[in-house]
């Protein structure tokens, strides 16, 4: 299946791509002896033979059989069974394919001996005789292997080496550094990455048009050495928890400003710095109105979302059908005791208060440990509610690299990249994006992006080649690409064609937006509903991998799928009047789209019937100028 | 003024002249589900979109719904307003009593006062004392239970009053000042005219005289349905032996039986089935030729009866379908309950006795298990909802789970038939409770007929109303026995099982959650015919169609209110149905179940945002038209003038 994978539908686009580039993909891939499809860089470690692979949630009495290698970069299982696979229409990473496992996707490993199941730790013998493997991985697929017929050695082979490499100890042991392909980024310029100075100041400029409350913000380059070391400000920074002082996320028009800000460090009972920061933060106000403290380290904390997410991610990944309708008897309160829900509400309840104060007029300091956990939350939530511009693609990606890349959020030790004693794993990531879900379910005309685009990125956020979400602070990352002995290449997880064709991307584009005008001066706010009981689960990204809860032919997508097709009509229809003679199936713009799509599509795993494609515009600009004037009809008198 | 006389004033005071608007709690249509979608913005909403509507006038948007009710209402308050403090009433509706400074206690808003009007049809109430009027109205068949609240003596503000409980999920209280008996008139208004039959007084619907574009009550023509499912062919015939309802009286008058049962066939097998009601054809395969059939259990009791007659009967409904050499006999109840049934002379098909036929239980809880579980729901959504623990407290009810049956049952039969071309057999106890859900929910899988707005009138007309579920029992029209044993939800519950697989397949149906919840309000009301009585013989002998307005009349009279923007009728497209009845993707139905708090109310953009799409779509469809048509006159002109001067040279063109 893996030598085939790379393209099953016709694209125009990727036509155009292998003419300009006759390598192709083979550009990336290489066969190994072993029919693995290895990237530069990549390198076989090992394999079993004769694995059988059961489907997920199943009964576990069918298997596919076939071949489990590991190499430094994933886990991959490769049949000889030719029809599985074939012409299914789904997602297609450049990178791995659909039956790899990126190694820093996996999240654990059970191993069954005889007829017990345990938990495999790194630095566990491993067992000599391994009957199966369970895997869960952080996305929530799960994996069921049976050595029952391979060579006697292999399984144990094979799980030693999955245990050394999907657990680092180190983070130069990523494969992001042994990752040779040359990278020639095509990063949209739009997507602002916060990292020199010129992007804060635009920032400040776009969010304050005011010049005179401007002033009371200033840039400061103390930290750009990463060394503070410096007057009054350096002095309040070693009072605060990892030794951080408050920074500036967003203002509105009317001056008042969004601050996150760490606590004071449990050591310092002096409580003078603290005040000198609010005191700060008031004169930087127009009318030096006292800011709003919203502190966000009540019921919730980085280890209580931990255990919540792992007690609700046992629910999403089943280990076989019977505990999964075993689940299902009582899966309403089942959820509910995992208190999931709980914490997407109270952090959309939290940006709302926010945006309360705020809409008075109000500054508002979001305060917690490092600042650098929920505050990232909250202070995003903020200003997609407030604030437009965050709700397109560019602006959304601005964001995220805004108060959580340059924000300095722990992404290293949240996600588990390392496997350190020290650090605390938690999805903090998972439970924005959940958020943001929700707002694009209650708010749906109002987001660029689909909550395939939402999906995709948790994916992505495990995929050690891109920089993006490997490092826990600037300075970490700054001194990786610097190394002089082993540079790391960064690459922008944003540069989505390093892992996409144009027609997967294309399925980021919402096709019911509605974007406001650019210069319009009403803000258009959004004020979500955040009860528990308006709340939803989002099942693309919780149960695709379940095939018991694929609705064939049917599911929420095709809301989606009906209006990209009704949005192409109407661009159609536009390009016809304004006597555009070229072809609706441009080259240069166009795509198809599936249109017999399961619920899971694009992540289905089950095989649909027969796909019908139709060929649709692929260019949002395009797309959303055409829309945007020929809106203005709607609302026009004859 | 004249119709103030005929009523009975109590406290007469005027002090009211504004224009009543319609409030969120009216539940007149304007209610129900556009409300709660619009949520607490509906007005403002409410005007941004009135003045949309005047430049898109000709089209079927939002808009349109908008301005057609704006429309509808100003016509009520024209024509049948009874003076300005009275209610806006219906043809044949009056007023019957009015009670003022009566203060209705919100449970979301507080205490409001105002003017409460009772007429032969709805509970009116309209504040006083506020910038924009609140109206809260509630036609009375919705009515379940009045009770007064306090006594003369009760001491504490609005201690003193009436307590209305409705079949639709809400409870609503007024407080009456503590003087004069103020509450007595209102409330033996309120008993007479919510419980006319125990008061020998006609339903509504009997005095109800409106006339509509669209006469409902021919929706559904039996014979048409038959033909349009092909019967009569080789295997199945009409039958219309029983005309005059004497094999079976909740049967309708028309059937289709295998072609090849004779008559003493079919009442052999009539009288070894409970209350007459043999197996008929409920639908066909249009290629397979499976068949979906529905009866009442068979009449085996303790001592283990047999009929060869309805064994061999049951044998020629397998033989009409060549495809497969197997009948399933899906019992909806659960196995101890069949066997219990044995005892009062019940039971269910032994597989000896019917060779060739695999019998199947689905486990699905009979009306009393679904009553209960309903008034737990009412519990937990009404008034306000325990925001910590509502997963849970879902769970507690069960409802969720008693959906997840009756829809996995659907789907073990939509699977037979569709799957395996074999034909199913479907009964509980009497066949026309659990039997009329499972049919209908699996016919309205397999044909998308019946996921059009007429198709899935023709669906409740067939499956419900003609073969006999008892509404008149079930919601208990017009009684005052609000705790008789045989009410039941069963109905609500198939309406919320077509919700849920609407949820699952949002471009599938022609309708949208309005005309669900538009059904289920008139359901209760008795403003229409259509749900009155238990069996289509009591309709013919009580000349329902003759002397009551059909509800389609109304809701085919104004079909874009009921319009789904999502409906994607493209050929192969979603032919077959198979919902997964997994406890991951069965909701509570919010904007009906907690429809009455505002604080659950959420707006439907995705419809908005579709119907714009759609609009914007047809207009430049006609302005290509016009373009198009506009080129073609000038391209004949150009035949006959000279030609028009070359502009560009064919080789730079």
């Amino acid at each position: 299946m893996e030598s085939k994978s790379c393209n099953n539908f016709i694209s125009y686009v990727e036509l155009e791509e292998h003419e300009m580039q006759p390598l192709g993909s083979s550009r990336r891939n290489s066969l190994s002896e072993n029919n693995i499809k290895l990237l530069p860089g990549e390198s076989f470690v090992t394999k079993a033979q004769n694995v059988l692979m059961f489907s997920p949630v199943s009964d576990l009495n069918q298997g596919t059989s076939g071949i489990l290698s590991v190499t430094n970069f994933k886990l991959t299982f490769v049949t000889t069974d030719e029809t599985n696979g074939d012409d299914v229409a789904r997602q297609q990473n450049h990178l791995y394919g659909y039956m790899d496992t990126c190694l820093t996707n996996i999240e654990d490993i059970y191993v069954t001996v005889g007829d017990k199941k345990r938990k495999l730790l790194p630095g566990n013998i491993v067992p000599s005789k391994v009957k199966g493997i369970f895997i869960i991985c952080k996305n929530l697929r799960t994996w069921s292997f049976s050595f029952k017929f391979s060579p006697i050695g292999d399984g144990k082979n094979l799980l030693q080496a999955l245990l050394h490499y999907a657990f680092p100890s180190k983070h130069d042991l990523l494969f992001g550094y042994d990752y040779q392909e040359a990278y020639y980024s095509s990063l949209d310029k739009a997507v602002r990455l916060f990292r020199d100075i010129s992007d804060w100041h635009n920032e400040l400029e776009r969010t304050i048009r005011n010049e005179k409350f401007r002033k009371f913000w200033r840039l400061s380059t103390v930290n750009v050495d990463f060394k503070l070391c410096r007057s009054q400000l350096i002095d309040a920074a070693k009072r605060f928890q990892g030794n951080r002082p408050p920074i500036w996320s967003w203002s509105n028009a009317r001056g008042a400003a969004l601050v996150k800000m760490p606590e004071l460090s449990p050591l310092v009972t002096n409580r003078i710095q603290e005040n000198i920061m609010f005191e700060n933060v008031r004169k930087s106000h127009p009318q030096k109105m006292p800011p709003v403290v919203l502190e966000l380290n009540k019921g919730i904390s980085v280890k209580l979302i931990a255990i919540a997410f792992s007690k609700f991610a046992s629910l999403c990944s089943p280990e076989n059908i019977r505990q999964f309708w075993l689940q299902d008897n009582n899966f309403y309160s089942l959820v509910e005791n995992t208190k999931w829900l709980k914490y997407v509400s109270y952090c959309l309840q939290k940006a709302v208060e926010a945006c309360e104060h705020l809409h008075l007029g109000l500054s508002v300091i979001l305060q917690e440990g490092a600042g650098t956990d929920l505050c990232c939350i909250v202070s995003s939530l903020v200003q997609l509610l407030l604030d437009p511009y965050f709700r397109n693609i560019n602006g959304f990606q601005s964001l995220l690299q805004k108060e959580w890349v340059a924000g300095g959020h722990p992404f290293c030790d949240r996600l588990g990249h390392i496997c350190k004693r020290t650090s605390e794993k938690s999805p903090l990531l998972l439970l924005y994006l959940d958020c943001v879900w929700q707002l694009n379910q209650q708010f749906p005309a109002e987001f660029e992006f689909t909550e395939t685009y939402l999906t995709t990125l948790w994916d992505a956020a495990h995929v050690s080649i891109f920089d993006t979400f490997i490092f826990n602070c600037e300075k970490e990352r700054v001194a990786a690409a610097t190394d002089p002995d082993r540079p790391l290449v960064l690459r922008s997880v944003w540069d989505w064609r390093e892992q996409f064709n144009e027609q997967d991307i294309l399925l980021f584009d919402n096709p019911l937006y509605n974007p406001h005008e650019a210069d319009s001066k009403e803000k258009h706010v959004i004020k979500p509903l955040y009860n528990v009981a308006n709340l939803e689960l989002w099942s693309q990204c919780y149960f695709r991998w379940i095939p018991t809860l694929e609705i064939h032919n049917g599911g929420q997508n095709h809301i989606e799928l009906y209006a990209r097709l009704l949005r192409n009509d109407v661009n159609q229809l536009k390009m016809s009047i304004n006597g555009n003679c070229c072809s609706p199936t441009d080259k240069s713009n166009s795509c198809s789209v599936q249109m017999n799509i399961d619920s899971f599509y694009p992540f289905s795993n089950r095989k649909s019937g027969n796909i019908v494609s139709t060929p649709i515009m692929n260019s949002s600009i395009l797309a959303t100028k055409s829309l945007l004037e020929a809106q203005s009809l709607i609302t026009a008198t004859d | 003024m004249e119709k103030r006389s005929s009523a009975e004033l109590l406290n007469i005071e005027q002090n009211n002249s504004k224009n009543a608007s319609s409030d969120s709690l009216n539940s007149d249509s304007k209610s129900s589900s556009l409300n709660s979608k619009m949520g607490q913005e509906s007005e403002s909403w409410d005007k941004a979109s009135h003045s949309k509507s005047f430049s898109s006038s000709s089209t079927s948007t939002d808009n349109n719904i908008v301005s057609a009710l704006e429309a509808r209402k100003d016509n009520q308050v024209k024509n049948l307003s009874a003076g300005e403090t009275g209610p806006p009433l219906l043809n044949g509706e009056r007023v019957q009593g009015i009670a003022h400074e009566v203060t209705y206690v919100c449970p979301y808003s507080g205490p409001v006062r105002g003017i409460l009007s009772i007429t032969n049809y709805k509970l009116h109430f309209r504040s006083v004392d506020r910038e924009t009027p609140y109206v809260v109205e509630v036609p009375l068949g919705v009515v379940s239970r009045i009770e007064k609240v306090g006594g003369a003596s009760s001491k504490g503000e609005n201690s003193y009053g009436i307590e209305v409980f409705c079949k639709d999920m809400r409870n609503l209280r007024f407080a009456h000042k503590q003087e004069n008996h103020s509450r007595r008139d209102v409330f033996e208004k309120l008993q007479q005219y919510s419980f006319p039959l125990s008061h020998k007084l006609p339903l509504f619907a009997f005095e109800y005289s409106e006339t509509f574009a669209e006469n409902g009550w021919n929706v559904y023509e039996p014979i048409a349905e038959l033909k349009r499912m092909g019967v009569n062919n080789d295997m199945w015939k009409i039958s219309k032996i029983n005309d005059t309802y004497s094999i079976c009286d909740s049967y309708p008058a028309v059937w289709a039986v295998p072609a090849a049962a004779t008559d003493e066939d079919l009442q052999a097998s009539a009288a070894f089935r409970s209350r007459g009601r043999l197996p008929v054809l409920s639908w066909i395969h249009p290629e397979s030729q499976a068949t979906i059939t529905r009866c009442a259990q068979p009449l085996v009791g303790v001592g283990g009866k047999r009929s060869r007659e309805d064994e061999r009967y049951v044998q020629l409904i397998m033989d009409a379908n060549a495809q497969s050499h197997k009948l399933f006999i899906m019992d909806a109840r659960p196995m101890p309950n069949a066997v219990a049934n044995k005892a009062k002379g019940g039971g269910y098909e032994s597989e000896d006795a019917y060779q060739n036929a695999e019998l199947v239980f689905l486990d699905i809880h009979n009306i009393h298990v679904m009553r209960e579980s309903l008034r737990k729901l009412k519990e937990l959504c009404f008034p306000t909802i325990d925001e910590a623990r509502w997963l849970s407290g879902i769970e507690s009810t069960v409802w969720l789970k008693h959906i997840k049956y009756v829809l996995a049952g659907a789907l073990r039969i939509v699977d037979k038939v569709e799957n395996h071309k074999t034909s199913v057999l479907v009964h509980c106890s009497d066949g026309w409770d659990r039997t009329a859900q499972l049919t209908a929910l699996a016919m309205l899988m397999l044909d998308p007929y019946y996921r059009t707005i007429k198709g899935f009138e023709v669906l409740i007309e067939k499956e419900w109303l003609s073969f006999g579920h008892k509404f008149q029992q079930r919601i208990g029209h017009g009684d005052e026995h609000h705790s008789d044993a045989d009410r039941s939800p069963v109905f609500l519950q198939f309406m919320d099982c077509v919700w849920q697989i609407s949820r699952q397949f949002p471009n599938a149906f022609e309708f949208n959650e309005h005309f669900l919840i538009t059904i289920l309000d008139h359901l209760y009301s008795c403003r229409f015919g259509t749900f009155l009585f238990s069996s289509e013989r009591e309709r013919v002998q009580e000349q329902v169609k003759h002397k009551t307005v059909s509800l389609w009349s109304y809701t085919n009279s104004q079909l874009s209110l009921y319009q789904n923007p999502l409906y994607w009728a493209a050929p192969n497209y979603q032919l077959v149905l198979m919902p997964i009845a997994s406890m991951r993707y069965i909701k509570p139905w919010k904007s009906l179940y907690c429809r009455w708090n505002p604080s659950m109310r959420q707006q439907d953009p995705v419809y908005q945002r579709t119907r714009e799409l759609l609009v914007l779509k047809e207009q430049l469809e006609k302005q290509l038209e016009e373009g198009r048509r506009e080129q073609a006159s000038r391209a004949s002109r150009s035949m006959t003038s000279p030609a028009p001067p070359r502009i560009h040279s064919p080789v730079h063109s």
